[in-house]
């Protein structure tokens, strides 16, 4: 009887874990998609943009503004993609063997991550609109709010990247989580500037 | 006792009959018109006509494939220990397969296109136009004596309005022959405006403007309710509809204006 | 030909129950998947059984309206997420590496995750009865009524979410799986159908349910913290809701059928002793489906006036091409075959008959000006069900008879589940048919009560009747199954003669699934072996 026993294949390209990693980015696409068509949706209704039409005499007399500040969050865009940069090196560091260059760059991300948490918030207690000021408060909380979550997340997954690194797990031919997380910081990232392209740019 | 267990088997077949065609005498004014209930408007008419067309198509497939399916059930049962061929396919039966129902479906399109532009034109300039106004849990048919169609214009402006409760079901009036608009509105939440004769429903949709029009061809009482779930009592929602000739909907119309409270100056 | 013999890991003895709680085998962890949503199909089926009752005669008063609402909402949110749906991911996650040859599933922590997301969600979505009322607007949990709705609405959309994001990476899990752990020479195009079918499924379960958890975000702000997404007075949309859901829900219907359709694709095969007649037309006609699946949403919506009709009923005629092939190759597959009757064949031929009905009734909604006469009728009610029970339900139970000598390793009584069939079959007809004629007449759905003067009585009679026979067919399954566990486990490899690799190895199979593998030249590796290569 011809028996082959091998219980799994090892294949040249990604790993498992990054293939399925990568699928699960390609979900989350699809969940900020649901978002932005809501977006778009709300727009195209729209008479004009922001729809300052809706506001009622009472939100008008409470000092509702549907309007957004532009260089804040425009120097928080700079600093998000600079730390797309910075873990990128995080990334090219350890690919070379450079453990503390490794550290060294994750920290900064992990930093330039928290600055732009903080212009978030910062941001947010600027805005004289909240989330129930018309379709444009909700829209813009929903979108930037699971946006910041999501950063948020990033910068756990750094501390924890930069905590395995001290523990000294990574290496050269070692270090997946490394990339995984430097993948989930640029979809971060890329999310952001289509949202800052979205939200404080088209006029 | 073989008789009486013979006798016993025959009584109960009679039953079994006698229910069985019980059944169907109570259920077979839902054959009449295909399984739909009587089209009272032109365009009913013509969405009849199209669900007859694809429902013989669909019957055609259905004993088409059920029979090959039933023939193959019997003629292919296994008679003995050999093996039968083991065919793996044949690409040209994949292309005749997948070319014969797209020809149906395109014809299908192609009639069931032709009919959705008909049943959907715009009401003509002159037509009687009721605003239809859909609330949990009922309805309220407006009309504009500026907007009557086309018997003889009132005298004066305004509107009047039936107003329904989900205890007290409301009836209004549409004359027959000539085209109706419904304009459908809600406040609340969505509603769907339903009357099986028409072979019809649209939505009522808060924040937009649905619209529709129909011809009546026969006069007669019938019945409408809420086709889309909108709250506790949803199934309430019903309503009556009477169509009658013209110069019954004047004096119907008449009646409304001198008897309601509810009629408004502009 | 060399045999390499596959190490044994070595096995830390647990207590059982712990061991049970704690398992990343994907056989356990599929074994725990069946129950928890055969578990949920018994509570919907009650339900179900409540809705029919109620509607048994006109104006009746057996449940009110505000429970009548909360019934039908969570008889159809627990058979849809928390029985198919999850249903098909115990079948795969215990048949899909056995199928490819593999040991386990490629990421075994995140199976077991997935798996017990979902009975958490239950209790929660169930919670609902606890704290006022559970979810009463439809499983379509429709906007804006579902703005206003209660508490329960916000445990139901909760719920939902986690199980998303259970079958969220439940699909990324399938997708590496099937990737990159098939055995030696299972080329795609020689892996077995239900795991291509599976493959699809994960395929639109990772692209469509994110969107979904994306509308159940912006409801659950509309309903929590002031937000208008579906409100037009604060600029919203009341239509957008549908947009979004149905985006996600109409793929979910092939989610919840195309893994049925594997299953029949494996059964009929072997019970006929033929191939599968044209492999890849149906494996292209998959990918078909699950691709069209995505550009037919709006015909949920034809009703709403807010979409482009023609776009959409030809994209939903379109369907039927696919499905049609499908349909022609089943047949392919029996012609001129050696058939004989075992129940799990009983069950895939009662699928391919009733499935067609359900097939042939959606075209129906395609033609646009016809469904706007049977659109939110009973005509629907009978659509969803010849698909999803006359579908997917009747798939459930023949892959349930099909492997059950594989999982528990013990024989099923034929007899038992011959009168199964029959009074399933029986009363699936009888239940579900007359809702054609009912919705034609008018009946709307998701209607407490009718009145006696709408003369829709006789037919709800006989469809309760029909329904309560359905319950009545589970005695004899509940019956086989526990006679079925004091037999001893004597199941051979193969009790079917069949064709793919999880008949190779032991039944159960043991922990590491395979001892050794054999070599794979076709989608049939098992046939090989028994004919040679000369039959094939």
């Amino acid at each position: 009887m011809a028996a082959h026993a091998v219980a799994t294949q090892e294949r040249q390209g990604l790993s498992n874990g990054m293939l399925g990693f990568i699928l699960f980015l390609a979900s989350e696409v699809m969940f900020f998609g649901g978002l932005f068509a809501a977006y778009f949706i709300a727009r195209a209704d729209a008479r004009e943009w922001p729809p300052v039409y809706l506001l009622t005499p009472e939100q008008v007399a409470a000092g509702v503004k549907l309007e957004v500040e532009f260089w804040l969050p425009f120097i928080a865009t700079l600093i998000l993609v600079t730390s797309s940069v910075t873990i990128q090196f995080a990334v090219f560091s350890i690919q070379r063997g450079n453990r503390s260059g490794l550290i060294r760059w994750t920290f900064v991300s992990i930093i330039l991550g928290l600055v732009f948490l903080v212009m978030q918030v910062y941001d947010y207690s600027q805005l004289h609109f909240g989330v129930g000021d018309t379709i444009y408060g909700t829209t813009f909380y929903t979108m930037t709010g699971f946006h910041g979550l999501h950063v948020l997340g990033g910068v756990i997954f750094m501390g924890i990247v930069l905590a395995r690194s001290l523990a000294g797990q990574f290496t050269a031919a070692n270090h997946e989580a490394v990339e995984a997380c430097s993948f989930y910081w640029h979809f971060v990232d890329v999310v952001w500037i289509a949202l800052f392209t979205t939200l404080y740019i088209i006029p | 006792m073989p008789s009486t267990g013979k006798v016993r088997v025959i009584r109960r077949v009679h039953l079994l009959i006698s229910a069985a065609l019980l059944a169907l005498a109570s259920i077979s004014p839902a054959f009449a018109g295909w399984g739909m209930p009587e089209p009272i408007t032109d365009q009913a008419k013509r969405i009849q006509d199209l669900w007859v067309f694809t429902l013989i198509i669909a019957l055609a497939v259905f004993f088409a494939v059920e029979g090959a399916l039933v023939y193959a059930i019997i003629r292919y049962r296994k008679r003995g220990d050999g093996l039968p061929k083991q065919t793996h396919g044949s690409t040209a039966l994949e292309v005749v397969w997948t070319a014969i129902p797209v020809l149906i479906v395109i014809t299908l399109f192609s009639y069931s296109f032709i009919v959705l532009r008909d049943v959907e034109k715009e009401a003509p300039a002159d037509a009687l136009s009721i605003e239809v106004n859909g609330f949990q849990f009922s309805w309220e048919f407006t009309y504009d004596l500026a907007r009557l169609g086309r018997g003889e214009a009132p005298a004066k402006d305004g509107t009047f309005s039936i107003i329904g409760t989900a205890a007290q079901e409301p009836t209004f009036v549409i004359p027959v022959g000539e085209p109706v608009e419904f304009r459908l509105k809600s406040n609340d939440v969505i509603h769907s405006f339903y009357v099986p004769n028409f072979h019809y429903k649209l939505d009522v949709v808060p924040g937009r403007d649905n619209r529709f029009v129909i011809t009546a061809n026969q006069t007669g009482e019938f019945t409408g309710q809420c086709a889309e779930l909108c709250g506790i009592n949803h199934a309430l929602m019903r309503f009556h509809l009477r169509v009658v000739e013209r110069a019954e909907f004047d004096r119907w119309v008449a009646e409304q204006v001198a008897s309601k409270a509810t009629v408004r100056q502009p | 030909m060399t045999s390499i013999a596959i190490p044994r890991p070595a096995y830390a003895e647990r207590p059982r129950v712990l061991d049970w709680l704690m398992t990343v085998d994907h056989k356990k962890l599929g074994i725990l998947y069946l129950y928890t949503t055969l578990f949920f199909f018994a509570v919907g089926g009650i339900l179900a059984l409540l809705v029919r009752a109620q509607l048994a005669v006109a104006d009746n008063t057996f449940v009110n309206n505000d429970a009548y609402n909360q019934i039908f909402t969570m008889h159809a949110s627990a058979m849809l997420f928390l029985f198919i749906i999850p249903v098909w991911a115990g079948f795969g996650n215990y048949i899909v590496p056995l199928q490819i040859g593999a040991a386990d599933m490629a990421f075994p922590r995140i199976n077991a995750l997935s798996f017990w997301l979902i009975p958490p969600a239950g209790l929660l979505m169930f919670s609902g009865f606890l704290f006022g009322g559970a979810a009463d607007v439809g499983w379509t949990a429709y906007s804006p009524l579902a703005r206003s709705s209660g508490v329960g609405l916000d445990l139901w959309i909760i719920s939902v979410i986690i199980l998303g994001v259970s079958s969220t990476i439940g699909a990324a899990n399938f997708m590496v799986t099937m990737f990159r752990m098939r055995a030696p020479g299972m080329t795609m195009f020689r892996m077995p159908i239900f795991c291509w079918t599976m493959l699809v499924t994960a395929v639109l379960q990772l692209l469509a349910t994110p969107v979904l958890a994306s509308a159940l975000a912006m409801l659950y702000i509309d309903r929590n913290f002031g937000g208008s997404f579906f409100d037009p007075n604060g600029g919203g949309n009341a239509i957008l809701w549908q947009n979004i859901f149905w985006f996600y829900s109409h793929p979910a219907v092939y989610i919840m059928i195309l893994p049925g359709m594997g299953i029949i694709s494996e059964v009929l095969p072997v019970f006929a002793r033929k191939p599968l007649f044209g492999y890849k037309a149906f494996v292209f006609a998959t990918m078909g489906i699950g691709g069209l699946g995505f550009s037919v949403w709006a015909h949920h919506m034809f009703t709403t006036g807010a979409v482009l009709k023609p776009w959409f009923g030809f994209m939903t005629f379109m369907i039927g091409v696919p499905t049609g092939v499908k349909m022609f190759n089943w047949l392919g597959t029996l012609w001129r075959g050696s058939i004989t009757f075992e129940a799990p064949m009983l069950f895939a031929l009662g699928f391919l008959s009733m499935f067609l009905i359900g097939g042939i009734n959606g075209t129906f909604s395609a033609a646009v000006p016809v469904d706007f006469a049977i659109h939110d009728t009973y005509f629907v009610v009978a659509h969803i069900h010849y698909v999803l029970f006359g579908g997917a339900v009747f798939a459930v139970f023949a892959g349930l008879y099909y492997w059950f000598p594989k999982i528990w390793g013990r024989r099923l009584d034929e007899r038992l589940a011959r009168i199964h069939f029959a009074l399933q079959f029986i009363g699936f007809n009888l239940a579900f048919f007359p809702m054609h004629l009912l919705g034609l007449d008018g009946m709307p759905r998701r209607i407490a009560t009718y009145s006696e003067s709408s003369g829709w009585e006789t037919l709800n009679l006989i469809s309760t009747i029909g329904a309560f026979l359905i319950g009545v067919a589970m005695i004899p399954f509940i019956i086989n199954v526990v006679m079925a566990f004091l037999r001893p486990k004597d199941q051979p490899n193969d009790p079917w003669e069949a064709n793919t690799l999880e008949w190779w190895t032991t039944s159960p199979p043991p922990v590491h699934n395979f001892d050794s593998l054999p070599e794979v030249h076709s989608e049939r590796p098992l046939w090989d072996l028994r004919h040679g290569k000369a039959a094939h």
